[in-house]
């Protein structure tokens, strides 16, 4: 089987079409949702957007790791790196809602609160409206410059010399992605709160982001299965590793949260202790206790059985879970700054997610479809396709 | 399929490959070892005289070593007085010590365990004398907080274990989580040393030429028969033991940092403490792991079992820590300051700037600007670059340690109470006392075990796996 | 020595080379030989499957002591705080589970680990330092570079003269008898 057949399989197929559909009715009721409640709105859309910005940019350092490592496992997995990394032009654009919605959202760009806030006069150098855009104006160029490099070389990749020059490009990379990385969960996320800090906050929002990189590869090769398209290519010694990667990742990442928690909880600062008080509030308790459970209790020991990791279909209804967990995560960051008496779901939070999850599938897809699904000309492609565990 | 997609990839494959690439397959053994030729070299380190160096070191670790046992006398006999600690800071050398031994005894597991987690077949190369060079520094790392409690007698007040008084240690302390976490780190390490050891102890039963060898490797090697219904047990055990070592080795210095972090001295409290002591720990532990290395391959003429290839991973590994903690430093820095609290700002500031400024500077220049070089492929594969700067990796996390305890201490929320803290003679002779000890150890563990695992060095031969091309080319039989 | 003390452990051959180890073991597997053994210096990928050999139990045997060493570690904290010694430090509440979290991994990995050991030695029956194997000289060359087969005498397939035959015709070098006083 070549790439092309696969690309005509896959043009057949509506999931491109039912995304963008889905997409655009999201995005109406979006319009209505902003006329009805424009601060409900805005803060739904951040959820959505940080689920998808955290998923594309995990995506973006799975690739850096992946060549960094010289990793043979993942080569039959790196097209389908590609489609997703290649949304993140895509996401600076939508991040233009969170740019108007600023006031709406964050409480240090209001000069008046400033200039009753001896904390925030401190950290006006930072947290002003003009930096804040130029960081994230910044973000945008690194990471779509490395996302854009690195798929055009992937996608022409057939020596070693290629792999090389792609090693390079994420040597740098790396150490790019992990200061811009951080920055912008301190601007978007942190200064939600802008009195609190935390040292250890985006290593905590990385943790989520590579962890569902594993997690969105495992459903789109669900879909992609489901025509046969990868038969042969991804085996389940691919699942497998793909499982003891989210185990692994699960972990960290309950760990790296936990410390966070542990640590705050253990000094009894006040400045400090707020911010989760604020998450231990009315139902607010509920929505922290199942985040525990559903984002780690529950997958880690499902994920422990391998033959959980060898079944595409049992992993793709764990990856499902662990999706929804990291939704779970991001509304759980935002969402106790404006709702302080306990949780509220809104209609908005499905209509702000169908509405990016549309667009960005959309577009993930669509690129599927038009470049091969598998890098065949890869010098590791044989080796990868035959890679097994031990 | 498989050995059908495998053999016209090989050929063009190394065609187009250029030197230096990642990608060159470069053997993991050099030299065209058979499996003898690898029991012949590698026993005979243990089996004839060591040469006249090994004696000298011998005799320089054996002296500091009894210089050690004298100062810890001496210091038991007349109490904590004896060093330069003083009110604010109550913590010195010997906290110091211990973070740093413990941080230099990660490596070991993490080579044994992670590596083996993530296949990288390179590790059996090193991970023999890591792991033996993990235990030595865990036992150097337990010596200083026993006898920094003074009154070593009565120790046994960390365990829980009934007592006269009805009295019970207290479980919610950070100190009490390192006397659990760093003995049961000591003991799953020489455990799973141990479990590796046994092949290569059955080795040395059936090669030795006197009784007494006999016996004593018989002994230590449990009758082992190499047979398939042990080695089914060994492999999945091996495995098992990984997967149980992966997380404790990573929360072993987790939970040091909590000795710091859970507090709420300034420069302390900061929630990035657990990763940032990981990955420091890994950081200095890789450094002394190559600075052995290189004097061991040296001093034996182990080449071809420990290859540039091996210590140009190893500089890697180095470099990616050492950019993690250069990562923490900058965000501490950051956070200080974006907190807007005083007193972390006045920290940070004074760290760089402030009293103990020079040890601050130190750290920075051995832990984020010299593994630096390590971008430079021509560095990483020169043997003498990279001891001396595995040097320096050493010395800048002792200096990391030193600067994140004493400087903060020194300098807290009163400033009546500051003061200036020194080391006192006994500080020093203790410390570098606890090199004797350490390398006492690691020069008896070199000439009387086998220092690189035969099983495993065996095991990764291209003539190992019963499916190799070379067997197929001449014909089943 | 009297002739009639000797008694007739079993026969063992050696083998030139990994692969011929593992593609006779398949061949002593389908021969209906149950007990015999592939002896090598380190362990051979396969192996299990040409020998006929099950995927070890060891994994249970960790998992349970791995969950007995956190149960307790858990209770004992539990009940120093809140039973035996209930005192109020540093304004944390008696029971804290927070912070009894690390102690119960530590003893969740320390017993998962000393059964794993125990249990890697009591599955292999080890230690055993009497075996007929070592009757032959010949043997020590595994734990060097020799790779052997051996069938104990109690097998029902065994008997003297057929299995010697058996072991050289699917390539065995140096049969011979194992017998000892």
């Amino acid at each position: 089987m070549n790439s092309n057949e696969n690309t005509n399989q896959l043009a057949n197929e509506n999931t491109g079409k039912i995304s963008f559909a889905v997409g655009i009715a999201g995005i109406l009721l979006c319009v209505v949702g902003y006329l009805k409640d424009p601060e409900q709105f805005i803060h739904s859309y951040l959820v959505a957007y940080m689920f998808w910005v955290t998923i594309c940019l995990g995506a973006l350092f799975f690739t850096l790791m992946h060549h960094l490592t010289g990793a043979v496992w993942s080569t039959v997995l790196r097209h389908i790196l590609d489609a997703i990394m290649s949304t993140i032009p895509l996401m600076a654009i939508l991040w233009i809602p969170i740019g108007f919605g600023i006031h709406d959202l964050y409480h240090w760009s209001h000069a008046s609160a400033v200039a009753h806030d001896a904390l925030l006069q401190a950290k006006a150098p930072y947290l002003n409206t003009t930096f804040f855009v130029v960081r994230t104006l910044i973000y945008f160029i690194i990471w779509s410059f490395l996302s854009i490099k690195l798929i055009k070389l992937s996608r022409s990749a057939v020596t070693h010399a290629d792999l090389d020059r792609m090693r390079k490009v994420s040597a740098i990379g790396t150490v790019l992605f992990a200061l811009t990385f951080s920055f912008a969960m301190f601007d978007w996320l942190m200064s939600l709160d802008p009195h609190w800090y935390s040292t250890i906050y985006g290593v905590y929002l990385f943790g989520g982001a590579y962890l569902n990189a594993f997690v969105i590869i495992v459903l789109i090769v669900f879909l992609l299965k489901k025509s046969n398209i990868l038969d042969g290519i991804v085996t389940e010694e691919h699942y497998q590793d793909l499982g003891k990667f989210m185990f692994g990742f699960i972990v960290f990442w309950a760990y790296i949260s936990a410390s966070q928690y542990f640590l705050i909880w253990y000094g009894n600062i006040p400045e400090e202790t707020i911010w989760y008080k604020h998450r231990w509030v009315g139902s607010w308790k509920t929505v922290s206790l199942t985040l525990v459970f559903v984002g780690f209790v529950l997958p880690f020991i499902i994920l422990m059985f391998r033959s959980v990791k060898r079944n595409l279909t049992f992993l793709t209804a764990i990856s499902l879970l662990i999706f929804a967990a990291h939704y779970l995560d991001m509304f759980w960051n935002v969402m106790p700054g404006v709702q302080h008496h306990g949780a509220h779901f809104s209609w908005m939070d499905i209509s702000t997610f169908l509405a990016i999850s549309g667009i960005v599938f959309g577009f993930i897809w669509r690129s599927l479809v038009n470049h091969p699904i598998y890098p065949s000309k890869d010098p590791f492609i044989q080796k990868s396709i035959a890679f097994k565990n031990f | 399929m498989n050995i059908l997609n495998k053999k016209p990839i090989r050929s063009s494959d190394t065609a187009s490959v250029s030197p230096g690439s990642m990608y060159e397959e470069v053997p993991l053994i050099t030299g065209n070892q058979t499996f003898s030729s690898v029991t012949e070299k590698i026993c005979s380190i243990v089996e004839n005289d060591p040469p006249k160096m090994w004696y000298v070191l011998f005799g320089i670790s054996l002296s500091l070593l009894l210089m050690l046992v004298g100062s810890v006398g001496y210091l038991i006999w007349e109490g904590t007085g004896i060093w330069g600690l003083n009110n604010p800071v109550g913590w010195g050398w010997a906290i110091v010590n211990f973070v740093f031994w413990v941080g230099i005894g990660h490596a070991g597991t993490l080579i044994s365990a992670v590596l083996y987690l993530f296949r990288q077949k390179w590790r059996t190369s090193i991970n023999r004398f890591a792991e033996a060079m993990t235990i030595f520094a865990v036992i150097c790392a337990l010596l200083f907080p026993t006898i920094h409690v003074g009154r070593i007698w009565v120790l046994y007040w960390f365990f829980p274990i009934p007592n006269q008084m009805e009295m019970w240690p207290n479980f919610r302390s950070p100190l009490l989580w390192d006397v659990f976490a760093v003995s049961i780190y000591f003991t799953v390490s020489l455990l799973f040393w141990y479990v590796g050891l046994v092949p290569d102890l059955a080795t040395l039963r059936d090669r030795a030429k006197t009784k007494a060898r006999r016996v004593l490797f018989g002994i230590l090697s449990l009758g082992w028969r190499g047979g398939n219904r042990h080695w089914r047990h060994y492999e999945l055990g091996y495995l098992i033991l990984a997967g149980l070592s992966t997380p404790l080795v990573l929360s072993v210095h987790s939970v040091v940092s909590t000795d710091f972090a859970t507090s709420i001295i300034p420069g302390w409290h900061t929630t990035i403490f657990p990763p940032y002591f990981v990955a420091g720990a890994i950081f200095s532990g890789f450094a002394m792991v190559m600075t052995l290395a290189i004097i061991a391959r040296k001093a034996f003429g182990m080449e071809d079992f420990i290859t540039i290839g091996h210590l140009e991973k190893m500089a890697k590994i180095i470099m990616v820590t050492g950019l993690m903690v250069g990562y923490a430093y900058s965000m501490e820095f950051f956070i200080a300051w974006y907190s807007g609290n005083e007193y972390e700002k006045f920290t940070f500031i004074n760290r760089a700037f402030g009293n103990y400024a020079w040890g601050y500077w130190i750290m920075v220049s051995c832990n984020v600007l010299i593994p630096q070089f390590f971008w430079s492929r021509k560095m990483r594969t020169n043997v003498t670059v990279l001891f001396i700067l595995s040097i320096f990796v050493n010395i800048g996390m002792w200096f990391e340690r030193f600067v994140i305890i004493v400087s903060s201490l020194s300098r807290d929320y009163i400033p009546s109470s500051w003061d200036y803290y020194s080391p006192t003679i006994w500080d020093i002779s203790v410390f570098l006392g606890s090199f004797g000890l350490f390398f006492t150890l690691f020069l008896l563990f070199i000439r009387f075990l086998p220092m690189i695992s035969m099983t495993e060095v065996k095991g990764v031969l291209p003539q190992a796996d019963p499916h190799h091309d070379m067997y197929h080319n001449s014909g089943d039989k | 020595m009297n002739t009639s003390d000797v008694k007739i452990y079993g026969a063992i051959a050696e083998f030139e080379n990994p692969s011929e180890l593992l593609h006779s073991a398949e061949k002593m597997r389908d021969a209906g030989f149950k007990k015999f053994e592939c002896h090598s210096p380190f362990p051979i990928h396969g192996m299990d499957d040409a020998m006929g050999l099950k995927r070890s139990v060891l994994g249970y045997i960790v998992f349970v002591f791995g969950l007995l060493g956190a149960a307790g570690g858990f209770a004992l904290q539990t009940w120093v705080h809140s039973v035996a010694y209930p005192l109020t430090y540093a304004g944390k509440p008696l029971f804290s589970w927070q912070a009894f979290i690390i102690v119960t991994f530590g003893l969740m990995v320390l017993a998962g680990a000393i059964s794993a050991v125990m249990g890697i030695f009591h599955l292999s029956k080890l230690p055993r330092y009497w075996d007929a194997i070592f009757y032959s000289d010949r043997f020590k060359k595994f734990s060097d570079d020799g790779f052997f087969i051996s069938v104990e005498s109690d097998d029902p397939k065994f008997n003297e003269k057929g299995t010697m035959d058996f072991l050289e015709s699917i390539g065995g070098k140096f049969v011979e008898v194992i017998k000892g006083a």
